[in-house]
């Protein structure tokens, strides 16, 4: 009986330890108190980018609905054209918000637990400031677009569902004290001697200068703001040297396909072509899709014009969106000194449907009026090969356009399904024809450092300032085929909705421009102008973003969860 | 007598009327004798042969009972009577005439709920007048009559209280039902009963059982009945035991059965017409032009010919349509084999059996194949002990499980052709269709798709009763279960996963073991005749832990290799899961009854989970029951009633039906490079919880059963009340909380209640085979749950669509009150709204939803999300019920079933949020009405180009699910008994059966173009019924024979 009751005692002990969890192939919380931990979780908030930089929710917030691009047929006809159906439900906003307080704080994980971690000091700094910066990038996005929002300044490990929003001054201090942090931390010198995408100073000093320029423009603004904003982009031109920064002397080159580490590149978010880490499906893995689509969203649809046919080179047609008319016609005004126009779009297109003559025109009988020599009734219009579209980007006459071997399309034509094609990512090298890029994005280039001290001298009443550095800019312009001379502007040129033109020239598509136009207060008076299909639904409370429904549905205890003005 | 048949028989026709002289005389002739030895085979209904059924000759109490093949000899007077009495059974009485006397064919009928039957309760059994709790049975005879791919299919509707629904609608070969006991309550892990098959907790899948294998199913329902499974018995329990040999003549069974799958009907698409006159209005209300319609009219010379190709156009003047669903839908094949040998001796006992069962699905490569081998062996060592062991083992491949060409084969344009113009399949986009819609057919082509999974398992089973001194027993219950899961895809690149990209493949393999180790100790004691005491303790481990990996990469080298060998192909990526649970139990239970008239059954389990939290891991389970056997009272004195009862019951059960380290958090990953230095990030994904905590649900249930005239009807009632606490439910977190994934925790408190009621009868008991009988059973239940209190005090929690006061998961959305007219009223109300009425953003066409209250309480001319979403309905049915009625005539039987559910809702992504009904006319839709500028529509919006799928297209989708259906109508016919002999067999029976033939009422079906409404959410969130747009439903003929010799 004492044998049995002891063999039960030590069964029952024995059994105990079973019920000690002991999990092998999961990582749990603890896991970023390690080395290994602390660098795994600053390279997932280095991934996040990835959900800015390349991804589609976000090319919807920043691109579209703005003066630049208008609705593509494929394009969300909801937050281009500010209709009712864009709304607190819209799927994008909440994609938006959800990324970046997931980020946030994958950062705060990294900055907490740094003081448990055991390693080297220097290198934990540097890495604590790399975690700080990729967090004021996140909070950044949301105090732009949503206002007042939660501001979690530590690392949240329990389950909460509540939340309150901080007043947007607080955000802003919160993002400038994380960015200044970062610039102390952060490699001091030249870009190209740290790893493609790492943060630099630089980087952080970028940021920084934009940031004291938005909320100079914001209702948190400060008196100091652009005063700051001008000293810290003058800083960054200054020490160009230290962090081998240079203006590329060509804009071509800029964004040519391969040269994403170029001199003029301040921070990239990372892409590769290896396709285990690289889409589609496999940039992000759970729940995050972080694949680069950005070679897709403003393919228009070459592939119904006569001898196209769909490939590789000319990209997957998203029709996302589709050039305004005054980006096309207007806002480069000469295009032949600018030459950024040409650089930045697509014009011509080669026929490149191998099926001849299939889907090839052929010339009427009787030939039309001014056909070139060499037409023949009956024949082809052109072969596989030759230019197949062209858009001259002035108006041709219904006769110009009937004699044409190429089919013509002036701008009178451009619809939303066909424009001209903003190249600055198109992508040749990826694997398939559906497959998303293998480029790395840019999320900062030095060109837009001088426009920044631009900007925020001519907030100063620095003019004089302001001039100089537009007018490198415009020089670069107009390399190597302009009249640089003709490009120069003076003082009297320079006003704020100069600087707005002198942005979309430069950086047209770069996914900044709906913040341009906000910062600015210039959104509703721009769309008005330049976006006829917005212009008849936008309102005033569409200069923030609505508050995400799930956000507010989930928040289920202490106070609800306010929404924007308006929303 | 014999030989005068015989001779009939034998002879030609001219001789017949001697024939008839001769039997008169010989029957004549019979009557002067006295007695007579009477002799007779007795059969089940299914013409099984009985054995052991008490055959007594009326008044003389001389009696005997029937051997191994049913057969019986027995002396008694001519005219006399003989009773037939049998467990199970409904007793007979025939009275012998001069007829009848050496070939008696008599059929018992089974009479269910019958008081003698021995039930299978937890760790034991009981006779049904000593068992307190609430349990439902099912014979294997009703487990027979559905010849369904799986246990579950056949269990659906046979019980009140078991809702068993296909999940998501899903059709496939090999798809598992959802089974729901009594409503739900938890849906974190997994709400599913716990399955226990001979005793052992089983964690295969029911796919892994052959229907054929099983003897009884009963299912706990009542906290008195599941509370000795502790935790894992909180969402019910059902049992099953598999069939073992018994002491006789070696059985050999043989059962066989084919026939052919069918879809129920097609989905309504629209032809060529339809579908080129809604893309002419989707583009004319679709193309803007500035703010300008681009298009005059739908029929704009201009809108055709940019919009249409030449083939398009060809079509639409030909009027040649494609029909694609056509082309895909081929006719399933089902069979199912098995063969069986079982015997013993009074020493040892054994059975085995062997069972194939194949079904291919409604389209090519769809296929769910199981092979099982059961054996078990009962051997008595000496007077004490005996000992006994059981195998089951299963194989089972299913193929095409995730192919879906609906996607394609819905919306691919009727206007084009599916080939090439030499005949072959175009395996390329389907044009007209934005390069969007692969051809369908391309994955039917031999090699492009494999999806392959195989599954192996053992389950075994070995027990030791010892008996130490009378009445005190020890029994070593033990199981082990081995399951491995390999699961292999590939796509080739021109398929409709790949779209002429890369070649993808992909590897899976799961394996895991289960292990139970349980000691019971029994005691039965019987103290002055009256006092009967019978108490059983348990010591019980259990364990199960799985690992599994999976890889993928593409750029196959050649189609060939399939996904055998990822060396030949590029970009590798894997990822690996582990999981381990233990529970350690212990367990008492007292079983007391006073003169069999008040029983008492008092059951206490503690049991301790390794899934949750430290501290919060051990718990322990009460329970109570009482039941009185009113019919034994002697003041209880009505002739009519052969049994009456009451039972009440009221215990706790717990839940960790979680999956394991819930409690610890978790963090995903991510990946990223810097350059060309590749890295895996993580990040926090699942925030830890170590408050996680058990799950109670207190039941009180109060059950009635009755029987009536000698048990021709019997019959059972309940009514119950649970009351779950600390309710364990994933929990989606606001963003800001930085944790994006929803979390497992104790979210509040909810209520069930319900009546069931079961009912069998014969209605009409032929005595023999000749005469006609007819038997119904009837099974009715009503549950009503609602959740009664959210944590922190929370009433309306929308993130996850739970609301006090109203059931699990309802369906939460704006309401539709019809489509914006082009009218001037509707124009200004819409203004008044802020809705959008010019250009392309215009709402005029599109759904139309209600405003329903505002910041203030009343309607704010604004719709908002925060204040004009309503409760749009619950999947929870108003009732549910079975009926099957049994006629039998001649030897010919035939069993029909009806299946009903009503007065839920169901949300079908047929035809709305789905990619079928999405009204951009680029794509095929389904056949609705849809608004345009002069008709008026109400119900379907606008087609528009524009969108890709019609704004607030869920609220298309929201229907009455209601419905009552046919679920199988069997016709059969047992060969005679004379017949058999001469055939040396005991018993044939031949049968046809049809499943799902027939919808008889479902308005989602006769007025919404669905085609089947059954469906339920997944096992983990089962309240949240939705049709998935995937196989249609079907329906099967088959035709089978059973022997047994």
């Amino acid at each position: 009986m004492i044998y049995t009751l002891f063999l039960v005692a030590l069964i029952t002990s024995a059994c105990r330890k079973k019920l000690e969890e002991q999990p092998r192939s999961i990582l749990t919380p603890e896991f970023f108190q390690t080395v290994q931990g602390f660098q795994q979780g600053l390279d997932a908030a280095y991934a996040s980018t990835r959900l800015i930089w390349g991804n589609q929710d976000y090319f919807t917030i920043t691109v579209i609905g703005t003066d630049e691009f208008k609705r593509g047929i494929d394009g969300n006809s909801d937050i281009n054209v500010y209709s009712s159906a864009y709304n607190s439900t819209t799927g994008v906003i909440n994609a938006n918000w959800r990324n970046a307080y997931t980020f946030i704080n994958t950062c705060n994980g990294v900055i907490d637990n740094a003081p448990n971690v055991p390693m080297q000091e220097s290198l934990k700094k540097r890495m604590v400031a790399e975690a700080k910066f990729i967090r004021a990038n996140w909070y950044f996005i949301l105090v732009q677009f949503w206002g007042d929002v939660t501001l979690n300044k530590t690392f949240q490990n329990e389950p909460t569902t509540s939340a309150v929003r901080n007043p947007r001054a607080e955000v802003y201090d919160f993002i400038i004290q994380d960015l200044k942090d970062a610039s102390v931390d952060l490699p001091q010198g030249l870009i190209k001697d740290v790893q493609p995408g790492r943060a630099t100073k630089a980087a952080a000093m970028h940021v920084l200068a934009k940031v004291y320029l938005t909320r100079g423009g914001s209702p948190a603004a400060k008196a100091t703001d652009y005063q700051d904003a001008y000293a810290t982009a003058k800083s960054v031109i200054e020490n160009r040297n230290i962090y081998g920064l240079i203006l590329l002397p060509d804009f071509a080159r800029v964004y040519e396909e391969g040269n994403e580490a170029n001199a003029e590149v301040i921070w990239t978010s990372q892409h590769t072509s290896n396709l285990a880490f690289n889409g589609p499906n496999n940039s992000g893995i759970v729940n995050f899709s972080a694949d680069n689509i950005y070679n897709h969203m403003w393919v228009p649809q070459y592939e119904r014009q006569p001898g196209m046919i769909r490939s590789t080179q000319y990209g997957r047609p998203y029709i996302r969106c589709t050039p305004t008319r005054w980006l096309t016609d207007t806002v480069w005004g000469n295009k032949t000194n600018d030459t950024r126009y040409s650089k930045t779009f697509q014009t011509v297109w080669y026929a490149n449907d191998p099926n001849t003559p299939s889907t090839y025109p052929k010339w009427p009988t009787p030939l039309p009026a001014g056909a070139p020599a060499g037409a023949v009734a009956g024949q082809l219009k052109f072969g596989f090969g030759d230019t197949a579209i062209y858009m001259p980007g002035t108006d041709r006459t219904n006769a110009q356009i009937a004699a044409s071997r190429p089919t013509l399309i002036p701008p009178r034509l451009y619809s939303s399904a066909m424009g001209p094609y903003m190249m600055k990512y198109n992508d040749t090298k990826r694997a398939n024809l559906n497959f998303p890029s293998i480029r790395p994005v840019i999320a900062y280039r030095f060109a837009e450092t001088y426009l920044i001290a631009a900007e925020a001298a001519f907030r100063t009443g620095n003019t004089g300032d302001a001039v100089t550095y537009i007018n490198l800019i415009r020089t670069r312009a107009a390399y190597p085929t302009g009249n640089a001379a003709a490009m120069q502007i003076t003082a009297a040129d320079i006003n704020i909705d100069f600087i707005l033109d002198e942005r979309t020239r430069e950086l047209c598509g770069e996914v900044v421009r709906w913040l341009d136009l906000v910062r600015t207060g210039k959104l509703i008076e721009r769309v008005k102008l330049h976006n006829s299909e917005a212009a008849i639904n936008i309102l005033p409370k569409h200069i923030l973003r609505p508050i995400p429904q799930a956000q507010i549905d989930a928040v289920t205890t202490g106070t609800p969860y306010p929404q924007n003005p308006g929303w | 007598m014999r030989q005068v048949m015989y001779s009939c028989f034998a002879k030609g026709k001219p001789r017949l009327l001697l024939c008839f002289v001769s039997m008169i005389l010989f029957l004549n002739n019979l009557h002067a004798q006295s007695p007579v030895l009477v002799k007779g085979i007795i059969t089940h209904q299914n013409g099984d042969p009985i054995i052991g059924v008490s055959v007594v000759v009326k008044a003389t109490g001389k009696g005997t009972t029937t051997l191994a093949d049913g057969s019986f000899e027995i002396e008694a007077p001519a005219n006399g009577t003989l009773v037939f009495t049998h467990t199970g059974f409904v007793g007979q009485e025939l009275k012998l005439t001069g007829t009848n006397q050496s070939g008696l064919a008599i059929r018992l009928i089974e009479a269910k709920n019958s008081l003698d039957e021995v039930v299978v309760v937890g760790y034991g059994t009981r006779k049904k007048s000593d068992v307190t709790g609430a349990i439902s049975s099912v014979t294997e005879q009703a487990i027979k009559e559905i010849p369904a791919a799986n246990l579950t299919q056949a269990l659906q509707g046979q019980a009140a209280g078991i809702d068993i629904q296909k999940n998501g609608g899903n059709s496939k070969p090999g798809a598992t039902p959802t089974i729901l006991i009594r409503g739900s309550r938890s849906i974190s892990a997994t709400n599913e009963p716990l399955f226990v098959v001979d005793g052992i907790p089983f964690n295969g899948s029911i796919n892994d059982l052959n229907q054929d294998d099983v003897a009884s199913v009963e299912i706990l329902k009542d906290a008195s009945a599941t509370a000795i499974y502790g935790s894992r018995g909180a969402n019910g329990v059902i049992l099953i035991t598999t069939k073992r040999g018994k002491t006789g003549r070696p059985l050999v069974t043989f059962s066989s059965y084919a026939g052919f799958v069918k879809i129920q009907d097609k989905f309504p698409v629209m032809n060529t017409q339809e579908f080129s006159e809604f893309k002419k209005w989707a583009l004319y209300n679709g193309r803007y032009t500035g703010n300008n319609r681009t298009y005059s009219s739908p029929n704009d010379s201009a809108l055709i010919l940019q919009n249409f190709s030449p083939e398009e156009l060809q079509s639409m003047k030909t009027g040649r349509s494609t029909d694609w669903q056509d082309l895909i839908y081929k006719n399933g094949f089902i069979t199912n084999n098995q063969i069986g040998y079982s015997g013993g001796t009074e020493l040892t006992q054994f059975a085995l059996s062997a069972g194939y069962f194949k079904e291919t699905g409604i389209y090519p490569g769809q296929e769910f194949e199981r092979f099982s081998l059961k054996a078990s062996v009962d051997q008595q060592f000496g007077k004490r002990i005996k000992v006994g062991v059981s195998l089951l083992n299963t194989y089972t491949i299913t193929e095409g499980e995730g192919a879906n060409p609906m996607g394609q084969a819905l919306r691919a344009s009727p206007l084009v052709s599916p080939y090439n113009a030499d005949g072959t399949i175009l395996n390329d986009f389907v044009p007209g269709s934005a390069s969007q819609v692969w051809n369908p057919l391309a994955n039917f082509v031999p090699g492009a798709v494999v999806q392959a999974r195989k599954r192996s398992g053992t389950f075994t089973t070995l027990y030791a009763d010892v008996s130490i001194v009378k009445g005190l027993k020890y029994r070593f219950n033990s199981g082990i279960e081995l399951r491995n899961d390999v699961y292999g895809e590939f796509y080739a690149s021109k398929t409709t996963n790949n779209l002429g990209g890369l070649s993808t493949a992909q590897n899976r393999t799961n394996f895991r073991t289960n292990y139970t180790l349980e000691n019971i100790l029994t005691y039965d004691k019987t103290i002055d005749t009256k006092h009967k005491i019978n108490f059983t303790g348990l010591f019980s481990l259990q364990e199960q832990s799985t690992q599994g990996n999976e890889f993928r990469n593409n750029t196959i080298a050649s189609d060939d290799l399939q996904y055998y060998n990822p060396t030949y192909g590029a970009n590798l990526v894997g990822e690996g899961s582990e999981e381990k649970w233990d529970i350690i139990s212990y367990m008492g239970r007292l079983n007391y009854s006073f003169n069999d008239k008040y029983l008492l059954t008092l059951t206490v389990r503690t049991d301790a989970s390794s899934r949750l939290a430290p501290g919060n891991q051990d718990n322990l389970f009460p329970s109570a029951a009482v039941a009185w056997n009113i019919h034994r009272e002697s003041f209880f004195d009505v002739k009519a009633f052969t049994n009456l009862r009451l039972r009440g019951s009221y215990g706790k059960v717990g839940n960790t039906a979680i999956s394991a380290y819930q409690t610890l958090g978790a963090l995903s990953a991510i990946v990223y490079n810097y350059g060309d230095a590749t890295t895996t990030g993580v990040f926090l994904s699942n925030v830890p919880n170590p408050d996680l905590s058990w799950e109670y649900t207190s039941t009180l249930n109060i059950g009635l059963d009755f029987g009536l005239f000698k048990n021709r009807i019997t019959g059972s009632a309940e009514v119950y009340q649970q009351k779950t606490d600390n309710l364990l439910l994933p929990q989606t977190l606001p963003a800001t909380s930085g944790v994006p994934n929803a979390i497992v925790t104790n979210v509040g408190k909810t209520e069930n209640k319900g009546i069931e009621i079961q009912i069998s009868s014969v209605n009409f008991q032929g005595k023999t085979r000749n005469s006609f009988s007819w038997a119904t059973d009837l099974n009715f239940s009503i549950n009503r749950g609602k959740i009664t209190q959210l944590a922190g005090g929370v009433i309306s929690d929308p993130a996850n669509s739970r609301f006090v006061g109203h059931p699990i998961g309802v369906f939460y959305d704006f309401q539709k009150i019809g489509i914006w007219q082009a009218t001037a009223a509707d124009t200004a109300l819409a203004i008044l709204q802020g809705q959008t009425v010019n250009g392309v953003g215009t709402v005029i066409g599109n759904i139309k939803r209600a405003d329903l209250s505002g910041p203030n309480g009343k309607p704010d001319n604004r719709l908002d999300a925060t204040y004009d979403r309503k409760i749009l309905g619950s999947s929870q049915p108003d009732w549910e019920g079975g009926m099957t009625n049994r006629f039998s005539f001649r030897g010919f039987d035939l069993a029909v079933f009806i299946f009903a559910r009503w007065g839920h809702t169901i949300r079908s992504t047929l035809h709305g949020g789905g990619f079928a009904n999405t009204f951009q006319g680029t794509y095929n839709n389904i056949k609705t009405p849809y608004w345009t500028p002069t008709n008026g529509e109400n119900d379907y919006p606008k087609p528009n180009a524009n969108n890709t799928n019609t704004p607030n297209n869920s609220l298309l989708g929201f229907f009455e699910g209601s419905f009552v259906k046919i679920r199988t109508i069997s016709l059969g016919y047992n060969l005679p008994t004379s017949f058999l002999k001469k055939l040396g067999l005991r018993s044939a029976r031949i049968y046809t059966t049809a499943e799902d033939p027939f919808i008889l009422f479902s308005p989602f079906v006769n007025k919404y173009g669905g085609i089947d409404p059954e469906a339920s959410g997944s096992s983990s969130s089962p309240s949240n019924a939705t049709l998935n747009l995937d196989t249609p439903a079907n329906w099967s003929m088959i035709f089978g024979l059973n022997i047994s010799f």
